[in-house]
């Protein structure tokens, strides 16, 4: 691949993503859900194909006035489309 | 307005303003309110964000970390340099 | 155009379609189009006793835009011809932005 530089060198915000292709990723989306997964596929919309993604979903337990507790809904799925309009971040994540 | 301590040289316009602001360390503030700070790596036409050594602030306060991180420009409500 | 062509090798199969209004939609997948609007047949509501709305509904029409997440069989999926076809498009997609 003799491309001069190019690939490690971030000319627009979209080649931090590609190099996560294959990778681990953290994606927070708006409703204050995070997804993590790994990246198959994204589109310069930000749709993104995940695999084996847990779902969290942060939850505001609102019991009593003065005690928000904030608690998280988990879900799996083996290989998930998300569209693009609902992302925020996404962000490597150190794979285990 | 003034612009600090940058030269007006090409930077005349907001596109101008951006890629001088390259690699400076920046906050950028989404339309939910969540702020992140970190190193401006590159910003595209969509104001598409890629930050190095990022933490994310809620309500003032930091919540966490990320390495590096690309943020989808249509939350973005600015982006200011440090 | 990728996902648009993605989602065209998925015709047939049954996905989970899930709405920015929390309703999920099982169904097989018939049509799909460059806004990725999307057609199910044979749809069941998830959780339908907590979404009694299309009980009385076969097919339906989604529009692509209230789509939050399509829940997909993995088995369904190259993976690999995936992210190549990934590479390719962001190569493409690389000076649209400025």
């Amino acid at each position: 691949m003799a491309e001069p530089g190019d690939e490690s060198h971030v000319a627009e915000p979209l080649d931090l993503v590609r190099l996560l292709i294959d990778e681990v990723v953290c994606v927070k989306l708006r409703g204050d859900r995070e997804l993590k997964g790994r990246l198959h596929a994204y589109d310069s919309h930000c749709n993104l194909v995940l695999g084996d993604v847990e779902e969290l979903i942060y939850v505001v337990d609102d019991e009593d006035a003065d005690d928000d507790q904030i608690r998280t809904v988990s879900r799996k799925s083996d290989m998930l489309f998300v569209r693009g309009d609902s992302v925020v971040l996404i962000s490597p994540l150190a794979q285990s | 307005m003034e612009n600090g301590a940058l030269s007006q040289g090409e930077g005349k316009d907001p596109s101008g303003f951006l890629s001088e602001i390259i690699g400076n360390p920046v906050t950028v503030k989404l339309n939910s309110g969540v702020v992140y700070k970190g190193e401006l790596q590159s910003v595209d036409g969509y104001m598409n964000i890629a930050l190095e050594k990022t933490e994310e602030y809620i309500n003032g306060v930091k919540k966490r970390s990320y390495g590096d991180a690309f943020v989808r420009g249509n939350n973005v409500m600015y982006i200011s340099a440090d | 155009m990728l996902f648009f062509s993605f989602f065209k090798t998925l015709i047939d199969h049954e996905v989970t379609v899930e709405l920015k209004n929390d309703i999920q939609i099982r169904g097989v997948l018939k049509s799909v189009d460059q806004y990725l609007n999307i057609k199910l047949e044979d749809i069941q509501v998830v959780e339908e006793l907590k979404y009694p709305h299309l009980s009385a509904v076969k097919n339906v029409f989604i529009r692509g835009s209230v789509v939050r997440y399509v829940h997909l069989p993995s088995n369904a999926v190259d993976v690999q011809l995936l992210e190549d076809a990934t590479r390719r498009e962001a190569a493409n997609q690389g000076n649209k932005a400025k």
